[in-house]
């Protein structure tokens, strides 16, 4: 039976074939049962009828449908596999079993496992050791151990971030081994070359293993990105793959630091071609928010390519030599920088006049670019700290102007000699005419693009001629003379503009040009990264890895510091894996394939026997036979129902029929469909019919009593007297119960509760990232007499849950905020005490901090010490539990507009803050 | 597939009488037409035009010699000068013999009728007995109950066919003694020449009858198709048909020809022949029989032919 593709899993059923002849003489003797009438004129039938009309057998062709539906079901049940798998391992020696878990392996994964274990389980039969290793893994066990050992370090293997080290993992078969010789040796391999020279296949057949079989997968996963740069309008993307015959567009993908997708881009391969290029365009401050470039579709560490700071908006510090000037701003050079960058640059500029202590200060900022506009001299302390911070990689971009044109010569901060004066173009005694700008050269960073033939300069320094003055000029007038001078400087870069930053010299600040020109020039300068400027070798911690899957996690495992050294790109390593390192404020990436690299794929070796992971897949033909067994049966009853001339009376619904029929047949039953329900799913739909207010439960029966009551009794005024009718309050295990079907969570604080689990108040925290707020109350406004001076217990107990909670500032409610006019004005929020302020999400200084937080700018967190729940606490019958302290009606009406002032600030947000600018308005439509 | 027809529960008469009652008072009182009955000696309520014992007045005439004194009508005399006896009006009562069969194969019903033809013939036959009753004639069931002038006589037909069910193929002709009318109700399945030999036996003594055919919408139009099997009700008999829907117009010509065959029959007999199809309101098939109890469209003599199909 081996040698046919074909195998019954239970022969023995199909001894059942033999009663097929039994089944037909059956079949033939019974003829189709006739209608049954009752007709009392029999005789007059009788007369008419003719004898041999009646069919005292069923017609053969009937019988044969159902002998071979009989025979199908005999079939199905013996349970026939087309292409069943065989036990290929040899018996001579341990089965090696090599798997390249490295990044290509991780997409199938599962499939590679599952052929994996397929094969132990040959091992198991032919019971010989088997010798696992996975290449992409640190450290390599090569000794033969039984199969089920093996399979348990099966199940812990995963796929790595990193490329397969074969090499490693040979020299440690060879030790594991001791000189045995192997019988099946089984490499489960990415098929990509390991560098150059490959020489792994040519290694395991000095094994002299009794065979070798290189299990390959289809290599459509092994596409990598090798490099990404940000070009002036695109991102260009260079990826390398194995499969090099078929042309092929891969869609790109840019993410930012949060893993949105924010931008798309394709790179398409030719055929034949193993690398191409594609790019993402994007306007520039889209790109500048790339963290990382992925390739859809395709989630390994390989196809997902790390961007770091090199790639960001760059800080420029602006200085300028004369004193801002507010009232005219048009006259100040940095005006008009300012306009020009502010899109592209975080601009910095000293708080300080003097300079000595502004630059200094400026430096200490790590800016990618200085911008100095007409400074013609620097104190002199200063040059010492500006030179070295451009040495180190710096760019200086200078403009010239009045000062510069009458500074001394020998200003070691201009990237070329400059005459003394300035030149003037045009003018009264002048017979030349404002000059035009010459084409940009093409070694300029400006070529490319128009020429600006709108731009007219009046005025301008002038540079020494010297040899090399042509290859330093990025852009020239019309006569020759350079407008944009430049030189390098250690690894900085000094820039001159030998016009001035604002009208006076030219209308070069007010075209669309110096806009471009600027960009284009910070665009060069270095990122203000940590790596911006190696002198030595600098260690950085790994701060996010990338998993097998692409993904950026936050666990850094075994991870080492990674090494960067001067004129060394660092390498992935096991130490090392993709990622990114450094820290929050300053990272570097390191990815997985460095520039320049190309797939290739495993060189071929003799006397290897090749299959596919996917193999040559069983097919059970179960479940055909049965469906035409099925389907014979249906086409019997349907010609018996016919034969009856039971159809007759369907004529006129043949058709509808029909057609129901054929759609039940050709619609697509999606299995998944059947049961999509989830536990609990009824209760959360309910939750979500209503809104429902909630406290947490404390644990402790009284608290949680009031909190309870607390909340009924505010529901009730809630529906009593506003629109919001909320359903019955909801007691909640934070540990457990699902919390975002709440605005509001009311969180009473007992010193004498059990303090919650880490697990709990992270859940909380998530809450209220989530645009939850919870509700804090110490309940302990006069209580504190007991403890300390300053606090109760309850306080230090909410004091040390919020310490493991990120919360923003607080601030007590101020007289302008939303929770005094939600609903009801309030100037004071009491609840059975009156006295502790209610406190809130502080809200600095203007929209910064109202943009940052999700929920409409509602508060995450409020806290109090008035014991809200014991002043709305009713009984059943509808009277307070509790009194206010002190007695005092008028209190716990205000206690109960608290609560509905709250719950409107929760449910409308920030709606009612706008009514602040309800004069400005009127007053704006003049009324 | 349900089958078309089947062989339904028997009827109770009594459930019926309802139903009879509403055909009935949808007719007039019925005048059975009293010229054969010249013999007929008891007296009913319908004059016949002619002298006779009766209540009503019908002429005065001149006394004539042996004459009773008692019936000069001496108030009329008293007018002037010759003596007169008041004449009644001769008043007499008919005889009339329901008979329906009321055998199995009576109780088949098919789904395109909307009654058993058993039912049919029970529905016939009492509201026959509650015209009659209320003409005042006098009404019997062969077997059953011997002929009785009440108001009451639905009820009394009911009551007694509640009491002793007659089945009996054709009617029991033992209780029939005078020359009178019989209305024959039936399907009349058998071969024609039987039915028309009890028939005949009748019809020499005297009697006048009206035949009344009642069939089932599926007896007539043979509507089955496919492999059936029929089975007769009353034998057990079975036939196969291959494929019914071949034999639908031999079928129809021998029904019809059947049906003819009857009529003809009992045209030569005198009698009347009706058809009845239970797909068709019971108050048709009553209607016509009143017609030629009242000797009225048609004749007596007349026979009329059932609607065919």
């Amino acid at each position: 039976m081996s040698s046919l593709p074909f195998a019954f899993a239970s022969p023995a059923v199909l001894l059942a074939l033999l009663a097929l002849p039994a089944i037909w003489w059956l079949l033939r003797l019974t003829p189709p049962r006739p209608n049954r009438e009752v007709f009392p004129p029999l005789r007059i039938l009788a007369s008419v009828l003719k004898r041999d009309e009646t069919a005292a057998k069923s017609p053969w062709w009937l019988t044969v449908l159902r002998m071979l539906a009989a025979a199908a079901v005999i079939l199905a049940i013996a349970n026939p596999v087309l292409n069943p798998r065989q036990n290929a391992v040899a018996d001579t020696g341990p089965l090696v079993l090599i798997i390249d878990n490295g990044w290509t392996s991780a997409p199938d994964w599962p499939q590679r496992l599952t052929a994996a274990n397929a094969l132990l389980d040959d091992a198991e039969d032919r019971n010989v050791a088997v010798s696992l290793l996975l290449t992409a893994d640190a450290a390599h066990d090569a000794v033969p151990v039984s199969a089920d050992v093996a399979r348990q370090r099966l199940t812990a293997a995963t796929a790595q971030p990193l490329l397969p080290q074969r090499a490693a993992a040979f020299t440690a078969l060879k030790t594991g081994l001791l000189g045995v010789t192997p019988g099946s040796l089984v490499f489960m391999t990415d098929g990509i070359a390991e560098g150059e020279r490959d020489t792994t296949l040519n290694d395991l057949a000095t094994l002299q293993s009794a065979d070798i079989r290189l299990i390959t997968d289809t290599g459509d996963n092994a596409i990598a990105v090798t490099t990404a740069a940000n070009n002036a309008d695109t991102m260009s993307v260079t990826l390398t793959r194995l499969n090099s015959a078929a042309a092929q567009t891969v869609p790109l993908t840019a993410y930012d630091s949060r893993g949105r997708a924010i931008g798309n881009g394709t790179a398409t391969f030719e055929a034949g071609a193993n690398t191409a290029t594609g790019s993402i365009s994007a306007p520039f401050e889209l790109r500048n928010d790339f963290a990382r470039i992925g390739i859809d579709g395709l989630s390994t560490a390989g196809a997902t390519y790390l961007l770091d700071d090199n790639f960001r908006r760059r800080r420029v510090a602006l200085l300028s030599g004369e004193v801002s000037d507010q009232t005219q701003p048009l006259l100040s050079p940095l005006y008009y920088i300012n306009r020009a960058l502010s899109p592209y640059a975080d601009l910095i500029q000293p708080r300080e006049t003097d300079l000595s202590i502004a630059v200094p200060e400026l430096l200490a900022q790590k800016p990618s670019a200085l911008i100095m506009a007409d400074i013609g001299r620097l104190p002199e302390p200063i040059y010492g700290p500006v030179k070295t911070w451009i040495e180190q990689g710096g760019t200086l971009i200078r403009f010239a102007g009045p000062r510069l044109a009458g500074a001394p010569a020998e200003d070691p901060l201009v990237p070329v000699t400059l005459r003394q004066g300035e030149r003037a173009l045009g003018g009264a005694l002048s017979w030349s005419e404002p000059q035009p700008l010459a084409d940009y050269p093409a070694s300029s960073p400006f070529s490319g693009m128009a020429k600006p033939e709108s731009v007219r300069v009046n005025r301008q320094v002038l540079a020494e001629p010297t040899p090399d003055l042509a290859e330093r000029t990025w852009a020239s007038l019309a006569d020759g003379t350079p407008l944009v001078t430049t030189s390098t400087v250690g690894a900085g870069r000094i820039i001159l503009f030998h016009v001035s930053a604002e009208t006076s010299w030219s209308n070069l600040p007010v075209t669309g040009d110096f806009v471009d020109m600027l960009r284009r020039t910070v665009q060069l300068s270095r990122g203000s990264a940590a790596t911006g400027n190696i002198v030595e070798a600098t260690t950085l911690a790994p701060y996010r890895l990338l998993n097998a899957n692409g993904a950026l996690i936050t666990e850094t495992g075994s991870a080492r510091p990674l090494t960067l050294r001067e004129g060394a790109a660092p390498v992935v390593s096991q130490d090392n894996p993709p990622g990114l390192y450094g820290s929050q404020d300053g990272f570097t990436a390191l990815n997985l394939f460095g520039k320049d690299t190309t797939l290739r794929p495993l060189a071929d070796a003799p006397s290897v026997v090749r299959e596919t992971l996917a193999g040559s897949p069983q097919h059970a033909l179960k479940p055909a036979l049965l469906t035409t067994a099925l389907l014979l049966m249906l086409i019997d009853t349907l010609i018996v129902l016919f034969l009856r001339g039971g159809l007759k009376w369907t004529r006129r619904a043949a058709l509808p029929m029909l057609l129901l029929a054929l759609s039940c047949l050709l619609l697509p039953v999606d299995p998944t469909k059947a049961d999509d329900s989830r536990p609990n799913e009824s209760q959360i739909m309910d939750n979500l019919a209503t809104t429902h207010l909630a406290y947490v439960k404390t644990g402790e029966s009284d608290v949680d009593t009031i909190s309870e009551r607390g909340l009924a009794g505010l529901t009730d005024w809630l529906t009593w007297r506003t629109t919001l009718e909320p359903a019955a309050a909801v007691g909640l295990d934070i540990a457990s119960d699902e919390l975002s079907f709440y605005p509001l969570i009311y969180w009473p604080i007992s010193a004498t509760a059990p303090m919650p689990s880490a697990e709990a108040v992270s859940r909380i925290e998530a809450y209220m990232r989530g645009g939850g707020t919870v509700l804090f109350d110490t309940r302990d406004q006069f209580s504190s007499l007991s403890g300390n001076a300053d606090q109760g217990p309850n306080a230090e107990r909410l004091q040390a849950i919020l310490a493991n909670l990120d919360i923003p500032p607080l601030e007590p409610v101020p007289p302008d905020h939303v929770l005094t006019k939600s609903f009801y004005l309030l100037n004071a929020f009491p609840g059975r005490y009156s006295g502790s302020p209610l406190w809130t999400e502080s809200r600095l200084d203007g929209n910064q901090s109202q943009r940052s937080r999700s929920g409409d700018g509602v508060s995450p967190i409020l806290i109090t010490g008035n014991d809200f729940a014991g002043a709305w606490a009713i009984d059943a019958a509808g009277a307070p539990l509790l009194p206010t302290v002190p007695p005092d009606d008028v209190q716990r009406e205000h206690a109960f507009r608290t609560g509905t002032n709250i719950m409107m600030y929760m449910l409308t947000g920030n709606y009612k803050a706008d009514q602040v600018h309800v004069p400005a308005l009127l007053e704006r439509l003049g009324q | 597939m349900a089958p078309l027809g089947q062989t339904v529960e028997k009827t109770r008469a009594g459930n019926r009488l309802l139903a009879a009652r509403e055909s009935a008072s949808l007719l007039p009182d019925c005048l059975v037409d009293a010229k054969r009955i010249a013999n007929t000696v008891i007296s009913g309520w319908h004059g016949r035009r002619k002298r006779g014992i009766g209540e009503n007045f019908w002429q005065f005439r001149p006394y004539g010699e042996g004459e009773s004194l008692a019936r000069i009508d001496w108030r009329r005399s008293a007018r002037d000068d010759h003596t007169y006896v008041r004449d009644r009006e001769w008043e007499a009562a008919h005889t009339l013999w329901l008979w329906a069969d009321l055998s199995e194969s009576m109780r088949f019903k098919s789904t395109l009728a909307l009654d058993s033809k058993e039912a049919r013939a029970l529905v016939i036959l009492l509201a026959l007995a509650e015209v009659l009753s209320r003409s005042g004639e006098r009404v019997g069931y062969p077997g059953v109950m011997e002929p009785v002038a009440a108001r009451n006589g639905a009820e009394r037909l009911a009551r007694a066919l509640y009491h002793n069910g007659a089945t009996t193929v054709l009617p029991d002709t033992q209780m029939i003694r005078s020359p009178s009318e019989i209305i024959v109700i039936g399907d009349f399945l058998d071969s024609p020449s039987d039915v028309l030999e009890s028939l005949s036996q009748l019809a020499r003594r005297g009697l006048r009858g009206h035949v009344l055919e009642i069939a089932d919408p599926a007896e007539e139009s043979f509507p089955y198709a496919g492999r059936t099997e029929f089975t007769d009700p009353e034998t057990g008999q079975t036939l196969t048909a291959g494929r019914a829907e071949t034999l639908v117009d031999d079928y129809r010509r021998a029904y019809i020809a059947r049906r003819t065959t009857l009529g003809q029959g009992l045209r030569r007999l005198g009698w009347t022949f009706t058809t009845h199809r239970t797909d068709h309101p019971a108050s048709q098939a009553l209607a016509s029989i009143h017609t030629y109890l009242s000797g009225g469209a048609g004749g007596m003599t007349t026979a009329i032919q059932g609607r065919t199909p």
